[in-house]
């Protein structure tokens, strides 16, 4: 993955260490890095929205994209995948994103006189933070601004950080069944881990 | 080479034993010969849900020669083909079936708090076994906050002991509450609980490894555990300790069924004497109903009092045993804000078990203290998609998210639970929402009083401070919620409870309730073990050896 986080453990790719995977898991994550199937949830019209807001939301808006969150998105949705409840004064999970897509779209209209997939890339980033920030109300489009970002937020990090290329990007080893670890504690990696090249760079550092 | 020990607790639970010893995990042979009945046999007993309940209740019932049929909306998990090393993967675990949150600080379910299939949620909880505190049977009398107990921490002792050898669970000489051993020597400890004990040690706070329900050396056919940090996903290896592996295997073996796939819709209740008289359930989409003499109900304290409000009838129109408007009320879970530590050095905190070393030094009230009740201190270990949902909720998204999640390595994770008081208004009822099968879905209402923020607040201040006294140089927190009890509570009459001491409901003679949601109260611990002792206690009742 090309991105802010590159190089941090150089050569350190989870994929090379599939052979020691059961068979089971190996199976699945595989098929999470092959051709995904085509969207069946989201709309046509919904789907470039649904993929701008996602690879925003993860990272990948200004790069070439790696992680078809979009599309693992749409898969959960269409399963009804959800995550087992939704707040009272929140429609359904699917329901809210097809609701909470429309308002972004209508945002981007509105303020920058296209849609939200078609606006640049700081005015995408705009649109997306006056959600995050909630406005005077705590409202958006007459729904609470912190369960939608709750919403956007679960479902993007949860397809984002099941892949691979994500967990490679941090260092860590991924499926661990039937191997295991046999080096635990403070300072101690397996043969297959590689040590961390920036092990200072702190990035909470800058604004705790 | 097994011991004394070992054979001991094999006399009177066999499950470890009847697991295969060739490196697969389930014993098909016991679940292709399971004794099967029919739906108009009037078995002893049927229970509804096989979680750490229901699970323990049909072994020990099993074993006294009773005909006992548990049934669960799940599935029957083979290790080997149905569970995953992955987070993602692993999201059939967990019960997501629609439900309602509202309250003013509404609680998410799903992956959180909730099992689906046989094992129930000890399939993927973290293994952490810790005994309730004698205090916590009379917080009442004693703080004037919670509620006392129709029973008292000696009446469950020796359940307590029973399971904790049946388990086995792991750990240091425990001080707190009833100072006691376990069987199993305590783990060794990762990244992550070395940090911990580090900075324990630091400001003269008493942390000790376990109380750990995972296998230290070879139980039965149960292998050593092979420290991949995978616990939450379910455990692939059969070294964490769930009813699938620790007691479904005997009660196989002594004659019980377990039916899975099976969703209990509704209690029956005979109208003209009151008593129930079987479960209507579905299966491959059929209703059916199976008779029983006695029912036990064991869907913890969300499908319990769903199940009891959908059993409504005319004999009991406000929904079944809630003539006093107690089903569903006094609902609790734990506040379990989670503070993770930044160090130069890797610590790689996913490489043991999520649950190594724990301290409940906070656990009981501090008279110098403006809250009552307390907290405990454990570590956690999130894998990289729950990692991410404590990086966001500092307001991280985007490229910053990206760039803080790359640090991963060099975090150490600390949560705590803190008592939450047992309040009326924290209940279930139903929704106007329907399920796929056309049944109200549970409404869970949740709102914390000034002690619960209380106790929040201060276990977040120890955990930053234990921490920074381990070297962090930055610490991170997120408020989050764990477990569940409570909803159909045990008390010493019908118009403050649902159950009396030995978990028969005051309104149906013959109805039991054998799960999490009679806990009256939940101190800060993990509630499995309570849950298996309660469960234990009230199938010696039903068999007359109490």
């Amino acid at each position: 993955m090309t991105g802010p986080a590159t190089g941090r453990f150089p050569g350190f790719d989870v994929l090379t260490q599939m052979s020691h995977w059961d068979q089971v898991t190996a199976d699945l994550i595989s098929a999470r890095t092959g051709p995904q199937q085509a969207p069946e949830f989201f709309t046509e019209t919904e789907r470039p929205t649904a993929a701008a807001l996602l690879n925003q939301l993860t990272g990948q808006g200004d790069e070439p994209l790696r992680v078809p969150i979009m599309e693992m998105v749409d898969a959960r949705l269409a399963a009804g995948e959800t995550d087992g409840w939704r707040y009272a004064d929140m429609p359904e999970d699917g329901q809210a994103w097809r609701d909470t897509l429309g308002y972004l779209d209508k945002d981007a209209h509105a303020q920058c006189g296209s849609s939200f997939a078609e606006a640049s890339h700081p005015d995408q980033q705009k649109l997306i933070q006056a959600v995050q920030d909630g406005g005077s109300d705590g409202q958006w489009h007459g729904l609470p601004a912190t369960r939608v970002w709750s919403l956007w937020t679960r479902y993007a990090c949860t397809a984002l950080y099941a892949h691979p290329h994500a967990w490679s990007e941090m260092g860590f080893p991924g499926p661990a069944y039937p191997r295991g670890y046999k080096n635990a504690g403070v300072g101690k990696r397996e043969p297959f881990e590689v040590a961390d090249a920036r092990p200072a760079e702190d990035p909470v550092g800058d604004d705790a | 080479m097994p011991t004394i020990f070992d054979q001991a607790v094999r006399d009177r639970n066999e499950s470890a034993w009847l697991l295969p010893n060739d490196g697969t995990r389930t014993n098909h042979r016991l679940r292709r010969d399971m004794r099967r009945f029919d739906d108009t046999d009037e078995i002893d007993l049927v229970i509804v849900g096989c979680g750490a309940g229901g699970s323990v209740l049909a072994q020990r019932l099993a074993r006294k020669g009773w005909r006992v049929a548990a049934l669960d909306a799940g599935p029957f998990w083979d290790p080997d083909a149905d569970w995953v090393s992955d987070e993602a993967g692993s999201h059939h675990l967990y019960w997501t079936e629609p439900r309602v949150i509202a309250g003013d600080d509404p609680v998410p379910m799903g992956s959180n708090n909730s099992g689906r299939g046989v094992g129930g949620s000890m399939v993927h909880y973290a293994g952490y076994t810790p005994r309730f505190h004698p205090s916590d049977f009379s917080t009442d009398t004693d703080d004037g906050v919670g509620a006392d107990w129709p029973l008292t921490y000696e009446d469950l002792k020796p359940y307590y002991q029973a399971i904790e050898q049946e388990l086995p669970v792991a750990g240091e000489r425990w001080p707190w509450g009833d100072p006691h051993g376990y069987p199993q020597r305590p783990h060794p400890v990762g990244g992550n609980g070395e940090i911990f004990l580090r900075g324990a040690d630091k400001l003269g706070i008493t942390a000790k490894v376990g109380p750990v329900a995972i296998v230290n050396g070879r139980f039965g056919n149960r292998p050593h555990c092979i420290y991949r940090g995978f616990c939450l996903q379910g455990c692939k290896v059969n070294a964490k300790a769930s009813p699938l592996i620790t007691h479904i295997p005997d009660a196989l073996s002594h004659g019980a069924e377990i039916r899975a796939n099976a969703m209990v819709t509704q209690v029956v209740v005979d109208q003209r004497t009151g008593r129930a008289l079987g479960v209507n359930y579905l299966l491959d989409g059929r209703e059916r109903f199976q008779r029983a003499r006695m029912v036990a109900v064991a869907g913890y304290s969300i499908e319990t009092p769903r199940l009891l409000l959908n059993s409504a009838s005319r004999r009991f129109p406000d929904g079944l045993c809630n003539e006093f408007d107690q089903v569903g009320r006094y609902l609790m879970v734990q506040g379990a804000p989670q503070t993770a530590g930044r160090f130069d050095a890797e610590v790689r905190m996913y490489k043991a078990p999520p649950p190594e070393v724990s301290s409940e030094e906070f656990y009981e009230t501090d008279p110098a203290r403006d809250y009552k009740r307390g907290f405990a201190i454990q570590t956690v270990s999130p894998l990289p998609i729950t990692w991410a949902e404590h990086v966001a909720a500092q307001g991280h998204w985007g490229r910053a998210l990206r760039e803080y999640m790359s640090d991963y390595v060099h975090w150490s994770c600390l949560g705590s639970l803190c008592e939450f008081l047992a309040l009326p208004e924290n209940r279930v009822t139903l929704a106007d929402e329907k399920d796929a099968h056309g049944l109200p879905v549970a409404q869970f209402a949740y709102s914390q009083c000034d002690n619960d923020r209380a106790l929040m607040k201060q276990a977040r201040t120890v955990m930053e401070d234990i921490l920074h006294a381990a070297g962090a140089d930055e610490v991170i927190t997120i408020n989050r919620y764990a477990h569940l009890v409570g909803g159909a509570r045990m008390a010493a009459d019908e118009r403050h409870g649902v159950v009396d001491r030995n978990c028969r409901s005051f309104a149906v003679p013959n109805l039991y309730i054998t799960d999490g949601s009679v806990l009256p109260t939940q101190g800060s611990a993990n509630p499995a073990l309570t849950i298996m002792a309660v469960a234990a206690r009230a199938a010696d009742h039903l068999t007359g050896t109490a």
